[in-house]
Parts: C-alpha cells; structure tokens; sequence
C-alpha cells in the first residue's frame, strides 16, 4: 500500500509538472482558436534541427561541417548551415565582380572556392589538400563538392552571413549557386537554432 | 529485391544513400544493403533508430557487411 501511495504521489507530481509546462507553452496563444492558429512551437532544444556555424575556411573543417549536414538530413533531420567569417571563402567561385581595391586585395588573399581551401595543420604549402582529396578519393569518401551538391538534394539550408561578406570584401555574384542560398545576420541564426536539438560551431 | 551496393564508399554515403534508396521504396520493401566500411554497422542501426524503418538483420560477410532495411511509414 505505501508503495502504491509513493508511486501515484511520483506519479501526481511528474503530471503537474508536465501540465505546468504545456499551460507554459499555450499561454499566449489565446483560447481554442489561438492554438489551432498557431503552430505549437517546440520547447527549446525540441526542433529535430541541426544548426551548423560554418566560422573556419579549412578543408579539413569544411569536410566535417559537410559530413554532419549531410549525415544529419539523412536521418531526417532539418539542417542549416550558417557560414561566416573564413567559411565564406568556401561559397565563393571564380567571378570577376567589380569591388574597391581593399575588397579585391582580400579577394585574392582569400580562397576561392572549396577546391582551394587549405588545410588546418600540414598544409604544407598547399600539399597538405592534394594528399586529402587523393586518400579521400581512395577510401571512397565524397569529396566536399560532392557533398554539398548531396546536402542541396537533402535540403539543407545555407545561409551566409553578410556582415562577414562585407569585411571580406565579397560580393553576392561571386558566391556559388545553391538551391535557396540565403544572406542573412546574427538574429536569423539564434531565431533558427534556437528551438532545435543541436548546435554546433565549426 | 533491391540492393543498393555501398561498397568502396566512406562515411557518410552509405547513410546518404540508404536515405535516398529508402525514400524511393514503398512501405514494407525491403533494402539489402552491402557496405565496407566500418562505421557502417553502427551507423545504420542509429539510421534506423532515429527514422524509424526497421532493421531486419545484419550480417558480417568476407570482407564486407550486409544489412537490410525495410521501410515502415
């Protein structure tokens, strides 16, 4: 009998916690034609999404960036990515683009694109991502250009950061195309990430 | 029966493409999956964990790995 009495009392309370969590997340919505209005919003950290900042322009953290996007839309997660920083080197392509001459002195300073991003450690002159992308190839593992056309198949988003574009002296007819590429500030990211299961910064 | 021959590729494409082979099945197919790689016998029971198909069976052949996936909803 004490048992039965401990259980339903744990029982009682876990029940009113959980009703005191969703009241919490239904206020505000109005009454009945508030909630059929609103889509209930997932409880922080419920979103089944992977939000990725994409901060370094490294080979070797490009691939992993990728390989966690595309890992995550198969399992049917939403994923978006958010680049920024030296990870916007990593959307740009070959395009002549009319730019000051301090935004064209760091256009050739910085990368051009995924195929020519350089390592993290052992780049050893630009070494370093030739033996990658050759063992990469051996050992069948997608190459980033591969992976990023897999992520556009998967619907993963990529959004790029147009502060940091700005400071590096890059323009949106250089970037690369991609289905539903997006420029956009800090508050897009926290809006995006907020409510989702992980974050990670790259 | 399908098959979807993953053999010589890394992580993640064995995954990848099992998500992509899969979405293409009915529901109540079956998906015989052969993989090399090593990650790839943990990594498709957490697939299948996480989107709900069901793993039949898995099998340790010569020098490879078999699974099969059968699609549910």
């Amino acid at each position: 009998m004490d048992g039965d009495a401990g259980t339903q009392a744990a029982r009682l309370e876990r029940l009113e916690t959980e009703l005191a969590l969703l009241k919490n997340q239904l206020h505000g919505l109005g009454g009945v034609e508030g909630m059929n209005a609103a889509l209930v919003k997932p409880a922080a950290g419920q979103e089944d999404r992977l939000s990725l900042i994409v901060f370094s322009g490294s080979l070797d953290r490009l691939i992993a960036a990728f390989v966690l996007a595309t890992g995550a839309a198969a399992m049917g997660m939403k994923v978006s990515m958010f680049f920024t920083f030296w990870g916007t080197s990593a959307l740009r392509r070959d395009a002549q683009v009319k730019k000051s001459l301090l935004e064209r002195m760091f256009g050739w300073m910085l990368p051009k694109g995924v195929a020519k991003l350089p390592l993290s450690q052992m780049n050893m002159g630009g070494g370093g991502p030739m033996m990658i992308r050759y063992i990469m190839k051996k050992k069948g593992v997608a190459s980033v250009e591969e992976m990023m056309g897999i992520a556009a198949e998967l619907g993963v988003e990529v959004n790029i950061c147009t502060m940091s574009m700005d400071l590096l002296g890059m323009k949106e007819p250089e970037m690369v195309e991609y289905p539903g590429l997006a420029y956009c500030g800090v508050a897009k990211f926290l809006e995006t990430a907020a409510p989702g299961k992980i974050t990670m910064f790259v | 029966m399908q098959t979807l021959d993953a053999r010589g590729k890394s992580c993640p494409l064995p995954i990848v493409l099992t998500a992509k082979a899969v979405k293409q099945m009915s529901v109540g197919d079956d998906l015989t999956i052969f993989a090399d790689d090593r990650a790839f016998l943990p990594d498709i029971e957490a697939w299948c964990k996480k989107t709900g198909h069901e793993l039949r069976g898995t099998q340790s052949k010569d020098g490879y790995f078999e699974a099969i996936v059968r699609r549910r909803a």
